[in-house]
């Protein structure tokens, strides 16, 4: 019988780790998560039923430890050449089970990879932030705090606005950075997050890439205030709310790598989302075709299962024919972080665009797809019982964060045309 | 000029009293359901049933076709179509899961209650449950799930008919209807199809648990299986392919036309988040950039062309005179794919007008998503699409084993 698994992965350039790695949250997701998932949507705010899954992933398997480089307790994945492709697999079967419960675990190394990664690890912040993920069993949070009221997806879109709308300041006071701002949306936040990074200016207005800064604020810093979480379409796992900074705080050290490197290691943050959002389409997608296998096979049309009759199949073909393509370009983006020295640093517009590309690409086909499997289901493809409803809202909010899908397209035409006004 | 006026339809097919109407129900809409949702989101008895029993019974919507003679406002001729097309634009904009539970109603009401055919023995059954209670009529179809494959079956026998299904799955309230209309197989009848009309209390009837769903909360639905329950003769209102067909094909009118308001639910919203949002720095407002804007104009361009698809299928079906009684197949056929292409063009629009606001698209604050995941469940009440062209290239091509 056919399964997930007979969707092709690049055999030749998996890592050591996707196997025994990617057994181990497979479990992990039938057990903890798929037989409670269904109640996840009314747990949205107290996450009841939510907490225990994540203590079990991130605290007992200890996979919120794995950038962190061995001798401080973390498995050293940052200062590997498979960081890429192992993750993508881990976040292919968490979305597998829940994409909300992906991102919110894949957004521990967002802020990480700014300190973890080769070649330009803080070995200071390792040390200094270490503890918080490596010395618990308990799961512990961290959140990039990027977006703001004013300009939304600005922040990100870099390129054009060049840091110049960012009105979270930072102002180095002696030996310490004094943050004020508020920030918007972050993924873990909504009162879970431990530690915070922050892209803050150190002169408001500016265009100087040396001014942006990316700086890490422990959440029980003084000053620090996390709003309720919001109520969304899906992903109740992830938790969003507002966070404001008022003179808060922390070392002058705090700051990732200081003027100019701030910044460009920043849009190996954007790589990485992008890597990140495509594995999340992958295993949702993955899971909606098992959960769409089993009922037009088990649905019957004129005496046959409903797979059987011939338009119907020419969807399921679409269907299956997208989740082959988005899982090959997903892979092939996680080896392309994997191997700089063949095409070049993650943090380059050439690897962020192409990010962006595959990114957008695999969520309009996705929310595409998904939208016809539910309209093959009939009435029941609203159900959630059947569970494609969830990947269905759940896959159009990838498809809709990190500035949507005109940021993506403005960095795709603006790289490939060399665009130079958009 | 109001803004539901840029979208132009031919209004010259509009009554006086359609416009009135709309004009009544888009203040319903706003005071009703808009004004208290940031609130209230989609509480069913603090905001849908309320607004629900207010529509129903106090504006009186439940009674607007039905004959005055059996106690209804008489509005129950086929210029109708042109009524609830301009009423359900409204009730939909305010909230699609009302709008479906009236649209089931409407669709019945067409089968029993239209001049020159009105079924006197369904009507006088039915007058309490529409005009003398003090109670909302809600009508749960149960209809085929996959094209021509009904869910239930229907024996005749002495004294009337038994029908038999287990499971089924109603299209909308199948857990707290007054009346089941189930289009069942008929078997010891000259007919293939019938509509039969079963009393929400009616021996035989049992309801599975309320089911989750992705919209439509104003929608209580379960499964709901019928044990042998039994039907008086006349209780079988449309009988014949041609009948359930006519049925249907008002029934996409409203599913279609509400389908419109939640377009210009969403166009508003979306209008709004353009007029006001500021990107790539000071004083670049978000509607005038053309990368955006180029999406805003498909938003735009769908939901014109999904209101003047709308308007023209209520028109074919207020004049069976001049285009042909509304079950007869190429009539069924132009309400099948009109309201398909409604929807799929919704379903388009709104995608894309929640690309336009990013993380707000999803936040339930801004309420745009909750038109997405109603008019996608709306879409689904009409079965897969796949299947449905079936019948198109039966009727436009004389395909004959499909």
């Amino acid at each position: 019988m056919r399964t997930i698994d007979d969707f092709t992965r690049p055999l030749e350039y998996l890592s050591p780790l996707d196997d025994p790695l990617g057994m181990v949250v497979r479990e992990w997701a039938e057990t903890c998560v798929i037989p409670y998932r269904r109640r996840f949507d009314e747990d949205w705010k107290e996450h009841e039923l939510i907490e225990p899954a994540f203590k079990r992933l991130m605290g007992e398997l200890g996979m919120q430890r794995v950038l962190f480089p061995e001798d401080l307790g973390g498995w050293g994945l940052g200062r590997s050449n498979y960081a890429g492709t192992s993750s993508y697999r881990l976040f292919e079967e968490v979305a597998r089970a829940d994409s909300g419960m992906a991102v919110a675990f894949g957004v521990i190394y967002w802020p990480m990879v700014m300190i973890c990664m080769e070649p330009h690890v803080n070995r200071e912040l390792c040390e200094e932030f270490a503890p918080i993920f490596c010395s618990t069993t308990e799961p512990r949070f961290a959140a990039n705090a990027m977006t703001e009221p004013q300009g939304g997806a600005d922040i990100e879109n870099m390129e054009i606005v060049k840091g110049s709308t960012i009105q979270t300041t930072a102002v180095l006071d002696g030996d310490e950075w004094v943050i004020n701002g508020h920030k918007l949306w972050p993924t873990n936040s909504g009162g879970v997050c431990n530690l915070f990074g922050v892209v803050c200016t150190t002169n408001p207005g500016s265009e100087d890439p040396n001014d942006f800064a990316f700086i890490f604020v422990p959440a029980d810093t003084p000053g620090v205030t996390q709003g309720p979480p919001y109520e969304k379409a899906g992903m109740a796992a992830d938790k969003n709310g507002d966070i404001w900074f008022e003179n808060v705080r922390v070392p002058k050290s705090y700051r990732a790598h200081g003027p100019g490197l701030d910044l460009l290691y920043f849009k190996e943050v954007i790589t990485f989302g992008n890597m990140g959002s495509i594995a999340f389409v992958g295993g949702s997608m993955m899971n909606v075709y098992e959960r769409l296998k089993d009922f037009v096979s088990e649905e019957t049309y004129r005496g046959k299962p409903l797979k059987e009759h011939d338009a119907v199949a020419g969807v399921l073909a679409d269907i299956a024919r997208d989740i082959e393509i988005i899982r090959i370009v997903g892979y092939q983006y996680a080896r392309m972080i994997d191997r700089p020295d063949l095409y070049g640093p993650r943090w380059s517009d050439e690897m962020v665009a192409k990010g962006r590309a595959y990114k957008y690409w695999a969520c309009d086909r996705a929310v595409e797809d998904v939208g016809k499997a539910m309209n093959l289901m009939s009435t029941y493809g609203a159900d959630r019982d059947w569970d494609v409803e969830k990947h269905w809202r759940d896959l159009k909010i990838v498809q809709l964060w990190m500035g949507g899908k005109q940021l993506c397209q403005a960095e795709v035409a603006r790289w490939f045309f060399e665009c130079e006004t958009l | 000029m109001s803004d539901h006026d840029l979208f132009p339809y031919l209004y010259e097919w509009a009554s006086d009293m359609d416009v009135s109407l709309a004009g009544n129900l888009r203040r319903w809409a706003e005071n009703e359901v808009m004004a208290k949702r940031l609130e209230l989101k989609e509480d069913y008895e603090q905001l849908l049933e309320p607004a629900m029993r207010k529509l129903f019974l106090e504006i009186g919507m439940q009674r607007l076709l039905w004959p005055e003679e059996h106690g209804g406002d008489g509005h129950n001729t086929p210029a109708a179509s042109l009524t609830i097309t301009a009423a359900l634009e409204q009730v939909a904009r305010g909230d699609v899961g009302i709008a479906l539970l009236l649209s089931s109603l409407w669709a019945l009401q067409s089968a029993v209650a239209m001049e020159g055919a009105v079924n006197g023995e369904a009507c006088a059954a039915l007058a309490e449950a529409v005009a003398g209670r003090d109670e909302p009529a809600l009508v749960s179809l149960v209809l085929p799930l996959f094209r021509d494959e009904p869910q239930a079956a229907a024996k005749h026998g002495k004294g009337g008919w038994t029908v038999e299904a287990a499971s089924t799955r109603p299209l909308a309230c199948g857990g707290n209807a007054s009346l089941y209309a189930v289009l069942c197989a008929l078997q010891g009848s000259e007919e293939e199809w019938g509509v039969l009309l079963i009393p929400g209390d009616a021996k035989g009837i049992e309801r599975g648990d309320a089911l989750k769903r992705t919209g439509l909360a104003a929608d209580i639905n379960t499964p709901v299986s019928f044990g042998k329950v039994k039907v008086p003769e006349g209780m079988c209102v449309a009988e014949g392919r041609e009948a359930c067909r006519a049925m249907l094909s008002w029934l996409y009118l409203g599913i279609s036309a509400s389908t419109v308001g939640a377009l210009f639910a969403s166009y508003e919203i979306l209008k709004e988040w353009g007029d006001s949002r500021v990107i790539k720095g000071r004083g670049h407002i978000f509607k005038e950039n053309p990368l955006t804007a180029a999406v805003m104009a498909e938003v735009a361009k769908e939901t014109s062309l999904a209101r003047m698809l709308t308007w023209d299928l209520a028109r074919i079906l207020s004049e069976p005179a001049v285009y042909g009684p509304p079950g007869q197949e190429g009539n069924h056929v132009t309400a099948a794919m009109v309201v398909h292409q409604v929807s799929q063009a919704a379903e388009n629009a709104i995608n894309r007008a929640m690309e336009m606001m990013a993380s707000a698209g999803y936040a339930r604050e801004w309420n745009l998503e909750r038109y997405w995941r109603d008019v996608k469940a709306l879409q689904l009440c009409l079965g897969p699409y796949e299947l449905a062209k079936m019948d198109v290239s039966r009727y436009f091509y004389r395909a004959s084993t499909l």
